[in-house]
């Protein structure tokens, strides 16, 4: 006890004694380190890299990452005009996270390889999720990292330079020594007022989903961005891999994303009121029904994937209210969505990357519930310019090597709105595939082997498609279109929630060469498809998920309870003989 | 062989530590990685090392007069087994799979326990004294076992029993058989002789010696040769076409198969199985260029009968792609994963 706050003092005294030298050194400015920023501290300028370091940096630089920053770190390599957001233009020397006040460089020392104390380095190690940036631990070494930062701080860096004491300060954000206030009740609660008195919820939302203003932010650069969503904390550039840790939120907060409208709160809020924020957003992430984080994929940085949506079994009507108590009990899955760039026109930019999925059954009815997360409710204004059956429409596909004016990040809110739409598709004859019966192609293996697919869109259609190959046009099914029904569709701060109901199938109303029939305790093959129509995302233009399993949980079978009874009592039976016999044979007698 | 034994020793009690951390979640199951394609023997080897270290660790305990017994011995031995193969391997084994190294690794306790007829006396000991007792805590634990084992053997049939869903496990052939021949862009090219037209020397002739030399370097990182720079103002032939391969890759297929190569791009934790990984050495470095060009073209969909369950959505490039770009697009995946192709002969 003794030794550590004499300790602490000690540490006062250094600090104090800092203090004393740094407003020595600078003399007038002494009034700037009272005006620091509650939790911020002065830090010293790195010294510049060795030599070598950025000799041996630049043959990392053009083996591993100019082909999306490109030869002048520009941020125009050849991936460029295909990513949002685009690769990291490093000529401004404009880094979004870090832990230095806004508009500061980013701590880099290429000595010191210090977590906490090298926020460039961080970035290298863990990736900016959520982006094409992935993490490169385990595929280049520390010191490889230190020499390709050594190159970039120092050469493609070059409006700025990271040892100019003249133009260059550092005010570090002492996140370490602040402990973080517990994330109670009344914590979140405040954090809750806060972001309305602080009016973040103006770009984030209401619910924080990024739908506050989604359509009118620019970066430095003019290009357009999205304000995060809280939900998905996976994808915070900033989670260093350990996304559900309030320490992440509270550096953002406190020292903004540099490059974009993402402030630096540090000025008008109080380290205090920062973790009731950090707290109530970290909150928001989305966790199981216990409230337990989400377990994560260390190697993908998403939520771990279980390809199983288990349907429970209910006893009489289906509730069309997603907030009716069976809905609400019911387990959900997490079905990942990439874009689907087989088939023109491609989707590099998927802004749907994820949907939730519960499902129940009664003895008629299979009832999905679809809910996902997209900033913007589009409604097609128009008439669409081809049938809803066709799939190999003329949306024309950007070219890359067009540079800023033909990239995707320039075009990305100009675009045509179509439906948002959600659609799934079941193996139709499921039971005649090869193991794991999964159709030859995503749609559909042939006429002898199709698929079928339900299809909604926001202007309120529900349709029912035919798919028989690859890129065959879908056949529309108006026989199956009135068996199946939209119970429940709704936009609401950024997320939508659709409720869709099929028939189970059986051999005297349905058609069993047309139709999926979803058998109990049978895993049927089964992929979501989902449009975002503010994405321009219509026909293949759109986000596809892998095979999942649609599987009908069987109530528990009478032999459940009997059978282990009856085992646990021929157990008993075979204890007693093996009891009886050795105390036999210590006795001396035989059976 | 005592200083030996001791350092076995040492290492059978890290082997422990590291275990027990990885259990509660304290050491991070990749604080040695598994390197991709060697996983199965670099496994091997670490319980190979730890089996060593428990020899040790038994006889320096011996010495010290605390000998561990037989029974115990074997039962532990067996849990680190089961324990280090479900906590240390990401990502995970399926369970049935591990059940099978279980039942292997089961048999050879047995084996190790009963090799002469002394090690099985010492082994079953600790059972015949429960059975024996007359009084003390061993019949108080043979009483405990008398209800306990019918309870438990009874909860476990009962969890079998209820329904559950489980993923159907996928079997898959990883590079299916490729034709003779195949036609892009209505020209047929035969697999056995079709060469690259782009691995060039700089004289412009055929040279995969030449190539060879200018690919990456293996060991970490996989860095580009000093002199052999792709983007090199001056670089010519072969390096010039690997940079053109370089960005139709980063404009096409770093979305699945990653910024590194290794499958692990943007959109590939959608997908299952996930995209090849070309810096495992089970991949192109098995193959000829020429399947490689055969299974760029027709992507998942022109994969044969056998090559299911087909669930690829590698799109059969020539709808997107020239001839040349497929060509140079494979050019650059060997010389930045640093394998060579395989020749036909």
């Amino acid at each position: 006890m003794n030794n550590s706050s004499s300790l602490k003092a000690g540490r006062l005294l250094t600090a104090a004694f800092g203090v004393v030298l740094i407003a020595g050194s600078t003399g007038g400015f002494a009034f700037a380190d009272e005006a620091l920023p509650e939790g911020f501290k002065k830090g010293e300028l790195a010294p510049e890299p060795a030599a070598e370091m950025i000799e041996a940096g630049k043959r990392v630089y053009f083996t591993k990452c100019v082909w999306c920053h490109g030869v002048d770190g520009a941020g125009d390599g050849p991936s460029a005009d295909r990513l949002w957001p685009r690769p990291r233009n490093f000529n401004q020397g404009t880094f979004k996270i870090r832990r230095t006040a806004s508009g500061e460089l980013p701590l880099f020392d290429a000595k010191k390889p210090t977590p906490g104390q090298n926020d460039l380095f961080e970035t290298l190690t863990h990736g900016l999720p959520g982006s094409a940036m992935p993490s490169w631990e385990g595929i280049l070494t520390e010191e490889q990292r230190l020499q390709v930062l050594s190159f970039v701080t120092t050469q493609l860096v070059k409006d700025r330079k990271f040892t100019d004491k003249q133009s260059e300060a550092q005010t570090v954000l002492q996140l370490d020594d602040l402990k973080p206030i517990p994330a109670t009740e009344e914590s979140i609660t405040k954090g809750a007022e806060l972001v309305k008195e602080k009016k973040c919820v103006e770009c984030h939302g209401t619910e924080g989903r990024g739908d506050g203003n989604a359509f009118n932010l620019k970066d430095d650069w003019g290009f357009s961005i999205q304000p995060a969503n809280w939900h998905k904390c996976w994808n915070f550039r900033g989670s260093r891999q350990d996304p559900y840790n309030v320490k992440n939120i509270f550096r953002t907060f406190s020292t903004g994303v540099n490059g974009t409208p993402m402030p630096s709160f540090a000025d008008n809020s109080t380290v205090e009121e920062r973790w009731h924020i950090a707290n109530f957003v970290n909150s928001l992430c989305e966790r199981k029904a216990d409230g337990k984080p989400l377990d994560i994929d260390p190697l993908a940085d998403k939520p771990k994937i279980n390809f199983v949506v288990s349907s429970g079994v209910v006893e009489g009507e289906i509730p069309a209210d997603p907030e009716h108590e069976l809905w609400k009990n019911r387990a959900r899955r997490y079905v990942a969505m990439g874009g689907q760039i087989t088939h023109k026109p491609r989707n590099f930019v998927n802004r749907i990357d994820d949907i939730w999925v519960k499902s129940l059954y009664n003895d008629k009815h299979v009832v999905f519930m679809f809910q996902w997360d997209d900033r913007t409710k589009s409604v097609a204004t128009g008439k669409l310019p081809w049938a809803p059956t066709e799939v190999n429409i003329d949306v024309k596909e950007q070219d890359p090597k067009t540079g800023e004016e033909g990239s995707i990040a320039t075009h990305q809110n100009n675009y045509v709105v179509y439906n948002d739409a959600i659609a799934m598709e079941t193996a139709v004859k499921w039971k005649e595939l090869p193991s794991p019966i999964k159709p030859r192609y995503l749609f559909g293996s042939n006429e002898q082997y199709p698929v079928d697919i339900v299809k909604w869109e926001a202007d309120g259609s529900l349709r029912a498609f035919e798919g028989t190959g690859w890129d065959k046009d879908f056949a529309e099914r108006d026989t199956y279109e009135e068996n199946i029904k939209i119970l429940h569709s709704e936009w609401k701060d950024g997320r939508w929630t659709v409720i869709i109901q099929r028939p189970l199938g059986n051999k005297k109303d349905q058609d069993y060469d047309e139709d999926t029939f979803f058998e109990m305790g049978q895993y049927i093959p089964t992929v979501f498809f989902a449009w975002d129509g503010h994405n321009g995302d219509a026909g293949r233009k759109m986000a596809v998920s892998a095979f999942y399993y649609t599987f009908l949980e069987p109530p528990t079978p009478r032999e459940a309870y009997i059978y282990p009874v009856v085992i646990a009592f021929g157990v008993v039976l075979l204890e007693g003989w093996v009891l009886t016999r050795r105390s036999n044979k210590r006795k001396g007698k035989t059976l | 062989m005592k200083a030996l034994m001791s350092v076995a020793a040492l290492i059978g009690v890290i082997g422990i530590l590291l275990l027990t951390g990885m259990i509660l979640d304290i050491v991070p199951s990749n604080t040695v990685r598994l390197v991709e394609g060697y996983m199965p023997m670099q496994v091997l080897f670490e319980l190979t090392l730890f089996v060593a270290g428990f020899t040790g660790l038994s006889y320096m305990l011996g010495t010290m007069g605390m000998a561990f017994p037989r029974f115990w011995q074997g039962i532990a031995f067996w849990c680190f087994i089961l324990l280090y193969l479900k906590f240390r391997v990401y990502p995970p084994i399926p369970f049935s799979v591990r059940a099978m190294y279980g039942t292997v690794s089961l048999i050879a306790v047995f084996m190790w326990v009963s090799a002469n007829e002394e090690d099985w006396k010492k082994f079953k000991q600790p059972i015949m004294n429960i059975l024996d007792a007359q009084s003390g805590a061993n019949k108080l634990l043979r009483y405990a076992y008398l209800v306990l084992l019918p309870v438990l053997i009874g909860g476990f049939s009962y969890n079998a029993m209820v329904p559950k869903s489980e993923e159907p496990i996928e079997l898959r052939t990883v590079h299916p058989a490729p034709p003779a021949s195949t036609k892009v862009h209505g020209k047929t090219y035969t697999l056995q002789t079709s060469q690259n037209p782009y691995r060039v020397n700089l004289e412009g002739k055929f040279d995969q010696e030449y190539s060879n030399a200018n690919i990456v370097e293996q060991g970490m990182g996989r860095l580009m040769k000093p002199n052999a720079n792709p983007w090199d103002k001056d670089a010519k032939g072969y390096l010039k076409y690997v940079r053109e391969g370089g960005e139709i890759f980063f404009q096409n297929c770093h979305f699945c198969h990653g910024d590194n190569l290794n499958g692990r791009g943007l959109h590939a934790f959608a997908f299952n199985p996930i995209p090849a990984n070309f810096t495992d050495p089970g991949t192109i470095a098995q193959l000829q260029e020429t399947f490689i060009f055969w299974r760029v073209a027709k992507g998942g969909i022109g994969l044969p009968n056998e090559g299911f369950p087909w669930a690829s959505v590698m799109p059969p490039w020539e709808q997107h792609l020239t001839v040349d770009e497929i060509w140079k697009v494979i050019l650059f995946e060997y010389w930045h994963t640093g394998y060579y192709p395989r020749t036909w002969d």
